[in-house]
């Protein structure tokens, strides 16, 4: 069985402490990160690449709270369950891949963390797949444009290393290889005007 | 008869009617062998040599279309003369751009012709690309390829055309996964409504095509360009 790699991040020391000590007592899950500040998280989560990330939707700026997806974009297959110690909004729930509340028993936790990583398998992601990211449509729409990756890497402020693995996402999720078929995508599914590429 | 297995390696004693009633696909290579129809019970090396056709060249070809893993080695590569196997590819890339492509640009101007101006025009310039991309290759493959084993059978060849011929084969892969993308578009996101028939019909044509030049490819690949090799070795290119 995979041991998955399991992020923490949440403001208060107690909750951090008592959440690893929880996930630690359960086999198949790692703690490889906690933090309960921001900066460590933004700093430390390329390195440790964990598989999930249960975070405290408080440690959000107010402006990112609907786009948490958004956030970690670079980081497509990681997961993101919210850590609830108080009230949040349905909606903004909505955004994560899973909640676990402050009060959850242990055994709750691994039911969450399970449900999460099998969903990641046969998933939501995959029945999903027709439907390409917001990120995803734009970089589409760069590559009809005939830019390079360096230029949508500039133009989107993202590294050329996110651009090739948004590519990478767009042949998976529409089975189609070349450019100029992926074009021709795009201007079926109106995200850019066949005048613009000529 | 009855026996598929028997017939799942073509040899010259086979009756040419049963195995191309077991390997429907191969009556497409008949013109670019320079075949006709109407063979009554006369084996596959009785037509042969009845119309002045190589032997081992047809089932060089045959064998490559009737057996996924099939790939000669140098002996058996040596029983058929090289300009036989140019000579076939040159006539498989008139077939493709005289019949094969029309055929499909015909049917294809008829499915879009109902479809809004959006979908026609961006599907008929993909195809068009597509053409266009396949007819470089051919040229480029008859300006460089071709006419380097020419010169390696008169012993004139240099290494200087060596280079040229091994740049050819990155675009294969490019050309056959654009006509499963053409496939695709035509498959998935064209909405299912707009002239579901003929697009059937031209898709069945395109599947074949698409068939035909991945074995056409196996044939550039790794037959034409092994042996290419084999000769280069014999002229210590």
């Amino acid at each position: 069985m995979k041991n998955y790699k399991i992020a923490i991040a949440d403001p208060s020391p107690i909750i951090l402490t008592g959440m690893s000590v929880i996930i630690k007592e359960l086999a198949d899950y790692d703690v490889v990160l906690k933090t309960n500040d921001v900066q460590t998280l933004a700093a430390r989560l390329h390195v440790v690449n964990p598989d999930i990330l249960i975070m405290n939707p408080v440690l959000m700026d107010w402006s990112k709270r609907m786009m948490v997806r958004h956030v970690f974009e670079d980081m497509p297959n990681m997961k993101i369950i919210a850590l609830s110690s108080a009230f949040f909004d349905a909606q903004q729930l909505k955004q994560y891949h899973g909640v676990i509340e402050i009060t959850d028993d242990a055994h709750r936790i691994k039911s969450t963390l399970n449900m999460v990583m099998e969903s990641a398998g046969n998933s939501e992601d995959e029945t999903d797949s027709a439907q390409l990211s917001d990120r995803e449509k734009e970089v589409l729409v760069c590559m009809a444009k005939g830019k390079k990756n360096s230029e949508i890497a500039d133009e989107l402020s993202i590294s050329v290393h996110t651009v090739i693995t948004h590519r990478k996402n767009i042949v998976k999720k529409t089975g189609i290889k070349s450019v100029a078929a992926l074009t021709v995508y795009a201007i079926l599914n109106n995200l850019i005007d066949e005048k613009d590429i000529i | 008869m009855q026996n598929t297995n028997s017939f799942s390696f073509v040899t010259a004693n086979a009756k040419m009617a049963d195995v191309l009633s077991h390997h429907n696909h191969l009556i497409n290579l008949l013109p670019r062998l320079g075949i006709p129809l109407g063979f009554g019970e006369k084996t596959v090396g009785m037509v042969c040599e009845e119309n002045q056709v190589s032997l081992p060249l047809m089932l060089l070809v045959f064998n490559v279309y009737v057996r996924p893993d099939f790939v000669p080695d140098g002996d058996d590569l040596r029983q058929c003369p090289i300009e036989e196997i140019v000579d076939y590819l040159k006539a498989s890339h008139k077939d493709y751009l005289e019949y094969s492509f029309p055929h499909i640009e015909n049917h294809l101007r008829g499915v879009v012709q109902d479809w809004n101006v959006k979908y026609r025009t961006s599907i008929t310039m993909f195809f068009e690309e597509y053409k266009k991309e396949v007819e470089n290759h051919f040229k480029y493959e008859e300006k460089n390829v071709f006419p380097f084993v020419r010169n390696l059978l008169l012993h004139t060849a240099t290494a200087k055309e060596a280079s040229k011929v091994w740049q050819f084969e990155k675009q294969h892969s490019n050309i056959e996964d654009k006509l499963r993308d053409f496939t695709s578009l035509l498959v998935k996101y064209v909405p299912e409504d707009v002239s579901q028939r003929e697009r059937i019909n031209m898709l069945n044509n395109i599947f074949s095509l698409s068939d035909d030049i991945e074995k056409h490819a196996i044939i550039e690949e790794k037959i034409l360009l092994p042996y290419i090799k084999i000769l280069m070795d014999d002229e210590k290119l």
